[in-house]
């Protein structure tokens, strides 16, 4: 069940980075295009380059942290219990950060720039959705730790 | 400076290493115990999350997504194959040619790609099975390849050169990527020096002389693919457009380039664009983070204590860089190239300015000295790819690595105590 639903997330992320990254670069070769060819800038190009950038780091960290490609320290090789017990470890790390930082102080963040009503300087895009990024991708960690500990646990069964 | 703030922070960051936990989060999760201690929890993590977020706004920065996409279109679209026949063509008649031409052809597809962890997997996938066809050992191969991919990171375009103008508060990033010119082909041809020395060792031979016609050929061949350095290098030197502009450029270029080899089709591209995106994301938090961990550092003032330490240590110039140099080397074996510029960029560089040494020089010398822990275990990103594109282990390459490691160290001693091998070429383009 978890891994059918693990699949779902998969896909749907993978959906939205590969759109993201397209409209990353289709924005500033505008950009490029809108300086040298029409020789009349475009004001909110760059604004919103930076801020997809945004949305595409915190996503595609926890698309990452799915397939497990964070850079980390291979000293410890246990055995057996032990091992099951040091891959738990880490995975109750990882939920931390993720919960910690991301969700709590993402989310408190998100609801912090909504109630001062900031906006943005060339879009007026509310800054709350903005930083929507940083709990979702929390929420997302939180997720793929869960199926691996999971997995972990069920491997142990058999 | 608080001493219980430096120990938290550095005890939590080594332990939560030490056990496994990634590094992006270790050090996010040391941050937050650093900032317990005199913020309370709510604000301690609202901060973290907004260091997190606003280290990424930033349109500098955005240049290294659009390397790492334009590094793999050109990885997959038979630009890496077409820049090792030209070196081939060029270098295989020296003794150990392979291993010429894979250090070769990595300073020309690092330079194009911008990334040292691209071109190890780009040019090592390509090289490991021809060197071991013509029996060269798997595990000297491999350390050729791992040691030449750095090159990548000083020879421009540069994405570790992008996040150090970043942390250095605005050092310009032409200046920063003519600096790197000299010192990248300076390591290049140390390291072709001492592997050929050990292919001749070894008894590898030579491939006969290409003739000029087929030199020729290569060389057109390969024409279009090297035509992308100087419409980037010389868009951003002349002031046409920004590093960002130019990378979201060769995506373009490189784009087309490999639609008309016929080595990508339009079908593959969704595939590319999300390896991309998550090759980027790796880097993109570990830069959040960092930003984050350079803040609590600033916050506790560990960087100006260090100075004043330092500084009342010893005025000579070339002590303090000797120090600040064995300083970084160890923190390259353990931190990854990204996270330590960002985290010791604020500590080091007020140093280095306080001493005279030019700030774009004071760069190059950083990026080299981390490239050195690039290869080096326990965390060598350049390394890892490196041993598993050759399907071999650490622990063999170890031997074949140490007299190119050597060889390095030299290079970085040449690079730090000769400011002319970095600073000539700015001069000469910029003012």
């Amino acid at each position: 069940m978890i891994d059918r639903v693990r699949q779902v997330v998969d896909r749907a992320l993978s959906i939205a980075l590969v759109v993201i990254m397209a409209a990353l670069v289709l924005d500033v070769l505008w950009q490029v295009f809108t300086r040298f060819v029409l020789r009349n800038p475009s004001s909110y190009t760059e604004e919103l380059a930076r801020y997809l950038m945004i949305w595409v780091g915190l996503l595609g960290a926890a698309y990452a942290a799915g397939k497990h490609m964070h850079l980390s320290v291979d000293l410890l090789r246990l055995e057996g219990r032990l091992h099951l017990a040091h891959k738990l470890v880490v995975y109750g790390f990882t939920v931390l950060f993720a919960i910690g930082p991301l969700v709590v102080g993402g989310g408190r963040l998100v609801w912090t720039m909504l109630y001062l009503g900031q906006t943005s300087a060339a879009l007026t895009i509310p800054l709350g959705y903005l930083y929507l990024a940083v709990p979702i991708s929390g929420l997302l960690i939180t997720f793929y730790a869960a199926c691996d500990i999971s997995e972990a646990l069920r491997t142990r069964e058999r | 400076m608080e001493l219980l703030d430096i120990f938290v922070l550095a005890c939590s960051f080594v332990v939560l290493l030490a056990l496994g936990v990634p590094i992006a989060y270790s050090i996010g999760l040391a941050t937050v115990a650093t900032m317990l201690l005199s913020i309370s929890a709510t604000p301690a993590l609202t901060t973290e999350a907004q260091r997190i977020a606003t280290g990424l706004d930033s349109f500098a920065l955005l240049a290294i997504p659009f390397f790492i996409l334009a590094g793999q279109i050109m990885n997959r679209g038979g630009i890496a194959r077409r820049l090792i026949d030209f070196a081939k063509a060029l270098l295989g008649m020296l003794p150990g040619g392979l291993a010429h031409v894979n250090i070769l052809a990595s300073m020309l597809f690092g330079a194009i790609s911008g990334s040292a962890v691209a071109a190890a997997s780009a040019v090592g996938g390509v090289m490991a099975p021809q060197m071991e066809r013509e029996g060269y050992d798997v595990d000297y191969g491999a350390a050729v390849n791992i040691t030449a991919a750095t090159t990548g990171l000083l020879i421009p375009p540069s994405n570790i050169l992008i996040v150090y103008s970043l942390a250095s508060g605005g050092v310009s990033i032409a200046a920063l990527f003519l600096a790197g010119y000299l010192p990248g082909i300076l390591v290049g041809s140390m390291l072709m020096v001492v592997a050929g020395i050990m292919a001749v060792r070894r008894g590898y031979a030579n491939r006969g002389r290409s003739s000029l016609a087929q030199v020729l050929r290569r060389f057109t061949d390969a024409v279009p693919s090297l035509t992308l350095l100087i419409v980037v290098m010389g868009g951003i030197v002349a002031g046409f457009f920004t590093a960002t502009e130019a990378a979201a450029v060769a995506v373009l270029y490189a784009l087309i380039l490999a639609l008309l080899y016929r080595e990508i089709t339009l079908k593959d591209l969704p595939q590319v664009f999300l390896d991309a995106s998550a090759t980027t994301a790796v880097v993109l938090l570990l830069v959040g983070t960092s930003v984050g961990m350079s803040w609590i550092m600033a916050y506790v003032n560990i960087p100006q204590a260090l100075t004043e330490s330092l500084v009342a240590l010893t005025d000579n110039e070339l002590v303090i860089l000797l120090i600040i140099n064995g300083i970084l080397l160890s923190v390259g074996t353990f931190m990854d190239i990204t996270p330590a510029v960002l985290i010791f960029t604020p500590i080091f560089l007020p140093i280095a300015i306080e001493l005279g040494i030019d700030p774009t020089h004071f760069g190059i010398i950083m990026v080299l000295n981390l490239c050195v822990g690039l290869c080096t275990p326990p965390v060598g990103s350049v390394l890892f790819v490196g041993v598993g594109v050759a399907e071999t282990s650490i622990a063999q390459v170890v031997r074949p690595l140490m007299p190119l490691f050597i060889t390095m160290i030299l290079a970085l001693l040449i690079v730090t105590y000769v400011p002319q091998l970095s600073l000539w070429l700015p001069e000469v383009f910029l003012d």
